[in-house]
């Protein structure tokens, strides 16, 4: 775990939260673990832009929730993506994806361009 | 578990609550993973702090996500509910785009009602509600004289009282004074014509608040006698004669042959009084006489919070000392004081508002007979309601759609009854013989179109409300089970049933109205008036005062013009008098009677009298009954012969000769000579309508000539109007600054005085057609609609052996019962109603049993008419098919 967790950039925790509700759906506070579990703890999501994210995307139509309960018979909100959602998924899987082989490529250069 | 009170859950009951559900959100969070810190070995108490720590601002998250999801919520509402109006939109287009019969005649319906209602009132807009063209136009009021002894009301003033009631006053910032003129404009470029204008004190066009567009108005020391000669001119003058050159100020015209300067121009849309053009100051004569009423009005502006009242009780303390001082000038002289606008258009008033009733039954029976067409498609749709109702849609739901397709046709119907108001109200002003009056403008204004959507609105809801609860007030179960007649049939014929009673009792009343306005206006027109007005040319025409100081001048231009005319071919004779019939020419004296003592103060013998030239009685067709007319040789100043009307006959000398009796105008001792009198000429109306006649007598115009004359022309030519030009080149040949005016046959001159009369009648009986023909549409509408549900049981009736009489009596006897229904409601409506159109009457009692009676025998026979198509089908039902049915 490195001293200081690195802050999201603008936007990637949209892609993120999608991207863990791809596998199913998920209570907010398992996202949260799913995503420091994944990133090997490099990224923290912080539980004060976690749950207005969620609730922005299900304003947006990309998630719905439904209360269900938990395997320890506890209430809980689970968030669920929408056809919608995993559209906006597919795209913005895509254009990260270049943004960051776009990047790497400067980062990787070894001559200054002409 | 939850800190949250279980009640909270209850909230839910009336939708989301977003509050509990971002709390038992976070909650959870905090809980899980508090609990996840103890199974990793941490106390619970010092887990809850990591777990609360690592959270971070709770209210702030929790106050974050509260924002979005009523936001959402918000906008999901809304697009619920647009959604919802667009699919009753779009579901009520397909629904009337199948029937479209129904759908024509409904909007067609509404657009006529809607059209007339909105064009009548955009008539009672412009005459009774827009404000007048001055300033603060309801704080001015017109104050005239009146005497009840002499019913005398709305009377000309005198000047000497003028100034008592202006100086005299406490509730008035200012009263000034007017009176009528008209003057011949000449010399320039254009040729002498004669204009109405005014003569007005100074201060009065500063009292109504209306600037001159260029120039000055009046100044005080104008109105003096011998003063400068000033006019100020109206912006439509100016426009015509002068080009709407700003430099004529200052210029100098000539008028009536004398040199005025004009110091200004009034703006457009300011007229005074009425239809003036040019006006000049009002100079008092050099001895004015308190009993001289001879000045048309005077007009004051209310003080600060001053009412009509006040001021009225004002004025009448100042007139009651007038007549304790001037016992026998102002004996019995009252000032009268009404609004200007009342002044103005007070006779327009009851007439426009009985129409505006009028057509709001017209548009009542169209309201009715749209709901009845919406309840005779709800029957035929009642299965489908019944379907709807099954399969889940609530009641609510099929009155929103119900209501949402009657406000469809409403809005349709607006927007075309609007289009048909738009076309109609310019054509108002062809209501008006003439010009239409300056302060009354037809034009479709903010207040006409907010007027027609209020209408549409109303009509809408008045006949889409009942049909709408009706049709969807119905058990699926019996509906569906018994098809087309359902369980809601019943009580639905009984209300169209009671829709079309209203429309006929309505349409009764509209025509007892109709009937008895052009009853009373065939009696005004078949007055007899004394005078045969058929083939007479009349035109008015005026000497300047310059040219023509001297009397025997005057006397040789009428004599020259005369003879000229009657040379001209097709004349037959010409006459003239100072006032023809009708024209409103009049002045009235008191009379003295030789040999007989004065009258009692307010007890004067009043006639009316005027210069007349000898043809002028055989011009109009008015015989002399006794001794002789007017002759030639009446023609010098010591020719002190008169010739009176029957009337004069009757009241002055009861059961005896009047020939060779002495009469004198004005009081025993005034200078005026004694007047012979000469002839009894018959009676003719000289009042317009329905005015009676009075005493008058007839001077010869030879002995006195004055200024201005009416020329009557009797000519053998069919259209009197062809005359025209020969008698104006008479004119110009002798004198071309002589104009000739109010060019019109006698006929024009009878016609146009009953104008009010033959259009308040025409209207009301086009109305009253209207809605007896909507009525008949209404009643074919239930009959037909009546034999169709009855086919079948007519089919058995036909096949057991009934006659073609016995189905036609069976359905017209149906008919018959509402149209007697109605008629007998519409007799006791007309009947209260009468009292309103009272006061228009004339020669016509309000219960008139002649309307009485024809009204139900018209209703009667276009009622048979309406239930006869029908009742006629039903004779031709087949019993075969019709048994076969279903």
């Amino acid at each position: 775990m490195p001293a200081t967790p690195l802050d999201l950039l603008q936007g990637t925790l949209d892609l993120l939260i999608l991207k863990t509700l791809a596998w199913g759906p998920a209570h907010g506070y398992a996202i949260a673990r799913w995503i420091q579990h994944l990133t090997g703890r490099v990224l923290t999501v912080g539980e004060g832009s976690l749950y207005p994210a969620l609730h922005r995307l299900e304003e947006r139509g990309a998630i719905t929730s439904e209360w269900r309960l938990t395997e320890h018979n506890r209430r809980a909100k689970f968030y669920r993506l929408t056809t919608k959602g995993r559209q906006q998924l597919r795209a913005e899987t895509a254009t990260w994806t270049q943004f960051v082989d776009a990047v790497g490529k400067v980062l990787r250069a070894t001559e200054q361009p002409a | 578990m939850s800190d949250t009170p279980r009640w909270r859950r209850y909230l839910r009951f009336w939708g989301p609550d977003h509050r509990a559900d971002v709390d038992d959100e976070l909650a959870f969070h905090l809980e899980t993973r508090e609990r996840d810190l103890v199974a990793a070995g941490m106390t619970p108490t010092a887990a809850r702090a990591q777990a609360e720590r690592e959270f971070g601002d709770v209210r702030g998250i929790r106050t974050a996500c509260v924002k979005i999801d009523e936001r959402r919520q918000r906008h999901a509402h809304r697009l619920e509910v647009t959604d919802a109006m667009w699919n009753d939109l779009t579901f009520t287009a397909r629904t009337l785009r199948k029937s479209p019969g129904f759908t024509l005649t409904a909007i067609l319906c509404i657009a006529l009602g809607v059209g007339i209602t909105t064009t009548i009132f955009s008539a009672v807009n412009a005459i009774l509600l827009r404000p007048l063209p001055y300033a603060h136009p309801d704080r001015l009021v017109a104050i005239y004289s009146g005497s009840a002894a002499i019913n005398a009301h709305h009377s000309n003033i005198s000047y000497l009282d003028y100034l008592s009631w202006r100086d005299e006053n406490r509730t008035f910032t200012g009263i000034g004074m007017w009176t009528w003129t008209s003057l011949t404009l000449s010399g320039g470029d254009g040729e002498a014509e004669r204009l109405e204008g005014a003569e007005v004190t100074p201060n009065l066009f500063p009292l109504l608040g209306v600037d001159p567009l260029v120039g000055r108005t009046f100044v005080k020391g104008e109105d003096r006698a011998g003063g400068d000669r000033v006019l100020l001119l109206s912006y439509g003058l100016w426009q015509r004669r002068f080009g709407g050159d700003r430099a004529i100020v200052g210029r100098t015209v000539t008028v009536d042959g004398l040199p005025y300067t004009v110091v200004g121009v009034m703006p457009r849309r300011f007229a005074f009084p009425d239809r003036g053009q040019v006006w000049i100051p009002l100079t008092p004569r050099p001895q004015e006489l308190r009993e001289n009423r001879m000045y048309a009005g005077a007009i004051g502006r209310l003080a600060p919070g001053v009412s009509l009242a006040q001021a009225r009780a004002d004025l009448a303390t100042v007139s009651a000392r007038l007549q304790r001082e001037y016992t026998k000038e102002n004996f019995g002289w009252v000032t009268e004081v009404s609004t200007l606008r009342d002044d103005l258009v007070g006779d327009l008033r009851k007439p426009v508002l009985i129409l505006f009733g009028a057509v709001t039954f017209v548009l009542l029976i169209t309201c009715a007979n749209v709901a009845n067409l919406m309840l005779a498609r709800g029957a035929a749709r009642e299965r489908e309601m019944a379907i709807r109702t099954a399969v889940g849609a609530g009641r609510g739901r099929l009155v929103r759609q119900m209501l949402t397709e009657s406000m469809t046709l409403a809005v349709l119907g607006g927007v075309l009854g609007g289009i048909f108001a738009a076309l109609a109200v310019p054509l108002l002003r062809f209501a008006f013989p003439g010009d239409v009056p300056f302060y009354i403008t037809f034009s479709v204004d903010g207040a006409t179109l907010g007027f027609a959507v209020l209408v549409a609105a109303l009509a809408g809801a008045l006949f889409g409300i009942i049909p709408a609860f009706r049709s969807t007030h119905l058990e699926p179960s019996r509906a569906l089970r018994e098809g087309a007649r359902g369980s809601g049939s019943l009580v639905r014929s009984r209300l169209r049933r009671a829709l079309v009673v209203t429309e006929l009792a309505l349409s009764v009343m509209l025509l007892a109205g109709a009937m008895l306005l052009i009853r009373s206006y065939r009696a005004l027109e078949g007055t007899d008036l004394g005078f045969d007005e058929h083939g007479i040319l009349s035109m008015r025409i005026s000497l300047p005062e310059s040219g023509y100081a001297q009397p025997a001048k005057r006397a040789a231009f009428y004599q020259q013009l005369f003879d000229r005319v009657a040379a001209l071919p097709g004349v037959q004779v010409v006459g003239s008098a100072q006032g023809i019939p009708f024209s409103g020419w009049d002045v009235q004296a008191g009379m003295s009677i030789e040999g007989r003592p004065a009258p009692r103060p307010g007890h004067a013998f009043i006639s009316h009298f005027q210069e007349i030239t000898p043809d002028y009685f055989k011009a109009i067709g008015v015989p002399i009954l006794r001794g002789r007319g007017i002759a030639p040789a009446d023609r010098d100043s010591s020719a002190h012969v008169g010739v009176i009307n029957q009337i004069f006959a009757e009241r002055a000398f009861p059961g005896e000769n009047p020939i060779g009796k002495r009469v004198k105008i004005g009081d025993l001792d005034s200078p005026d000579p004694w007047i012979t009198i000469v002839g009894v000429a018959r009676d003719f109306r000289h009042y317009r309508l329905p005015q009676p006649m009075g005493p008058a007598i007839y001077l010869p115009y030879f002995a006195e000539p004055v200024l201005t004359q009416t020329l009557a022309i009797r000519t053998s030519l069919a259209d009197p109007l062809s005359l025209v030009p020969a008698v104006r080149r008479a004119i110009r040949d002798i004198d071309a600054e002589v104009p000739a005016y109010q060019i019109q046959t006698f006929e024009q001159v009878v016609s146009r005085s009953l104008w009010r009369q033959r259009v308040q009648g025409q209207v009301l009986g086009v109305f009253a057609a209207l809605a007896l023909l909507l009525a008949a549409v209404g009643l074919y509408g239930v009959i037909a609609y009546a034999v169709a549900q009855r086919t079948r049981e007519l089919g058995v009736r036909i096949a057991l052996g009934a006659t073609r009489r016995n189905v036609l009596a069976l359905v017209m006897g149906q008919g018959a019962r509402l149209v007697v229904a109605g008629a007998c409601i519409g007799l006791a409506g007309a009947f209260a109603l009468t009292s309103v159109v009272a006061s228009l009457l004339y020669g016509v009692e309000p219960t008139d049993p002649v309307t009485f009676l024809a009204t139900p025998i018209v209703l009667v026979i276009v009622a048979m008419l309406a239930s006869w198509l029908p009742a006629w089908r039903a004779t031709k039902v087949d019993p075969l098919v019709a048994m076969r049915v279903e």
